[in-house]
């Protein structure tokens, strides 16, 4: 019976001989064609693409994994790079605010263009037009914050960031002021009649103000609120600003 | 925005009873720290004042009123700028001893309060943020998260607090831009001396003396006025309860001006099932009440006066009642009555609200 046994495999391949241990004849052949001898070999095998959505999932992460590595290529400055570089240092001689002062009047004058006839009138059209308005050389002036330390900080943007306004006071003091939770106010005098105050990123609230004294000039003034606010200048040009619920409020 | 009603838990005021002994009352040196002198005294703003007494001991407490008149009160409205500036603070906040309080709800308007020296704000959330003072969260764990209300407190007799001084401009500052609107405030001078010329005279208060009105010989029945002997201890708590509840109860149905305390009074048991507790003796007492802004010293003085002065063995009520506090309106009342024949000994009801 050996020796049958041993003869019988040496025809047989020896996958035959493996599965006829574990499975009756019958069941031997139909694995063994089946599955073994028979066996489809994809040339490509993920093609057509498996349908299960995880795999699918998968694809995409992927995907955009590799878009986004793309996109950083050139790879942006990390911190350090940043601090050793000093693109955003000011050396103590320029931390002057009489430095500004020119600044700010231009800004004046550019806020002034950009309103045109809104800015006697303020509300909607005003608003649109001041949200996608470069704020660098801005007077702001805080005016309500959740960290309550920082309201009454006035001084000119000299740097408008994505998350803070960096500011130079009257006391020639840099502060870097975060726009989260707080509300900024601005005032731009124009000679004239009077004004109306406009609330960006929000639903709009109109307040009258009206200053006539000598010295000064009926102004307009608009409070800004930062937690909207809270994009690079260059990304906010062609934002469009919906009203939001504001936690703070 | 959308406004959610802020969930609250409204907790009814609660009462606490203490029958206990004064001690010896030496006129040079008046009790100020042990109860109830430190009871009384340390409430912070009395609306009203009430005293029962039998009617025979009404001429003593009238030459008691005599020499200590209640302090009178004005009304003005100022802003708070008004009340750090000029010769106001100088005077009457450096200087002198007064008390202010602001018109408004506590929990629900913004509320000033000068006390003591110390100037207390109790804000809402925008108020506190455009204040731009530190403070603390009020309420309960700073009512967990919703829409906080907040306290500042600013000591202003401190010698931190002076014109120039950062701590100073910043409240200057606040007082400028968040609270810039003129509130109407009540104003006692404490002190017996009043600055000359009158700071407060530039915004025209309205004055007010608080004259105590008399209900004399009102024919009441008395109830049992003298605590059961056996209320003390821990096995008499539920005596000591019976006795303050009832009593309690007939006095304020005096304050109430009434009827079913007096002589005769016959009423339908249908409507009204009260009867005055004890064995039904009669007799005369009157009833006086004031009503204002009245310091809490001034209570306490008179309270030592009365015990020192009256006939030792005679009984009397004294209530002192303060401005309500919260949403709910409810306010704290401290109530004192001595027994009869029992000079030493006093029972006293703190009525606590709840916020």
């Amino acid at each position: 019976m050996e020796s049958t046994s041993q003869s019988s495999s040496k025809n047989q391949p020896i996958a035959a001989v493996l599965l006829s241990r574990a499975h009756d004849p019958e069941e031997t052949k139909r694995i063994l064609t089946e599955k073994i001898q028979q066996r489809p070999l994809f040339l490509c095998p993920s093609s057509p693409p498996p349908s299960d959505a995880r795999a699918a999932r998968r694809r995409e992460r992927e995907k955009k994994r590799l878009s986004r590595k793309k996109a950083l290529k050139p790879k942006p400055l990390s911190a350090n790079e940043r601090r050793k570089l000093g693109l955003y240092d000011v050396p103590r001689s320029g931390q002057k605010y009489a430095l500004f002062e020119p600044l700010h009047q231009l800004w004046l004058g550019y806020i002034r263009e950009i309103l045109g006839n809104e800015i006697h009138t303020g509300g909607e059209g005003a608003a649109s037009k001041l949200t996608s308005a470069d704020f660098h050389g801005a007077e702001v002036e805080v005016v309500r914050s959740g960290c309550v330390s920082r309201v009454g900080l006035k001084g000119i943007v000299i740097k408008d960031s994505r998350f803070t306004f960096e500011v130079v006071t009257r006391r020639n003091q840099r502060k870097l002021v975060p726009k989260e939770g707080t509300v900024f106010r601005i005032e731009v005098p124009l000679g004239g009649v009077p004004t109306a105050t406009v609330e960006e990123g929000q639903s709009d609230e109109n307040k009258q103000q009206q200053q006539q004294t000598e010295a000064e000039q009926p102004k307009m003034i608009f409070e800004v609120h930062g937690e909207q606010f809270q994009f690079r200048s260059a990304d906010r040009a062609n934002k469009k600003f919906r009203s939001h619920f504001s936690k703070i409020l | 925005m959308l406004s959610f009603p802020t969930p609250s838990v409204y907790q009814s005021s609660k009462c606490f009873v203490t029958y206990g002994v004064m001690g010896h009352l030496d006129p040079n040196q008046p009790p100020t720290k042990s109860k109830p002198w430190s009871t009384v005294a340390g409430q912070d703003f009395i609306n009203r004042v009430e005293l029962i007494i039998p009617q025979e001991t009404s001429e003593v407490v009238r030459k008691i009123l005599n020499e200590k008149a209640a302090p009178e009160f004005q009304r003005m409205v100022m802003s708070l700028h008004d009340i750090l500036s000029g010769d106001f603070f100088t005077e009457y906040i450096k200087k002198g001893n007064v008390m202010m309080l602001s018109e408004g709800r506590k929990g629900i308007d913004n509320v000033f309060t000068f006390r003591n020296g110390i100037l207390t704000m109790l804000l809402d959330k925008e108020a506190y943020e455009r204040a731009g003072l530190v403070g603390k969260p009020d309420g309960v764990k700073g009512k967990r998260g919703l829409k906080p209300r907040w306290v500042v407190e600013v000591d202003l007799t401190s010698s931190s607090m002076v014109p120039g001084k950062k701590g100073f401009d910043r409240l200057i500052y606040a007082s400028k831009n968040a609270f810039n609107t003129p509130v109407t405030w009540l104003f006692c001078n404490l002190s017996s001396t009043i600055p000359n010329p009158d700071p407060l005279a530039l915004h025209s208060p309205a004055k007010y003396a608080a004259e105590p009105s008399v209900l004399q010989n009102i024919d009441a029945m008395l109830p049992t006025l003298k605590p059961p002997v056996d209320a003390i201890g821990p096995e008499g708590r539920e005596e000591l309860e019976y006795f303050s509840t009832e009593l309690y109860e007939w006095l304020s149905l005096v304050r109430l001006q009434s009827p079913r305390i007096q002589v005769g009074d016959q009423v339908d048991p249908y409507l009204c099932r009260y009867q005055v507790p004890g064995d039904g003796q009669q007799g005369k007492i009157c009833r006086l009440t004031w009503q204002g802004f009245l310091a809490p010293s001034w209570c306490r003085e008179i309270l030592l006066n009365l015990v020192a002065k009256l006939p030792s063995k005679s009984w009397f009520s004294f209530s002192t009642t303060t401005f309500s506090k919260g949403m709910a309106g409810d306010n704290s009342e401290i109530s004192l009555f001595r027994p009869q024949g029992a000079p030493g000994e006093y029972v006293m009801w703190e009525i606590k609200s709840h916020e």
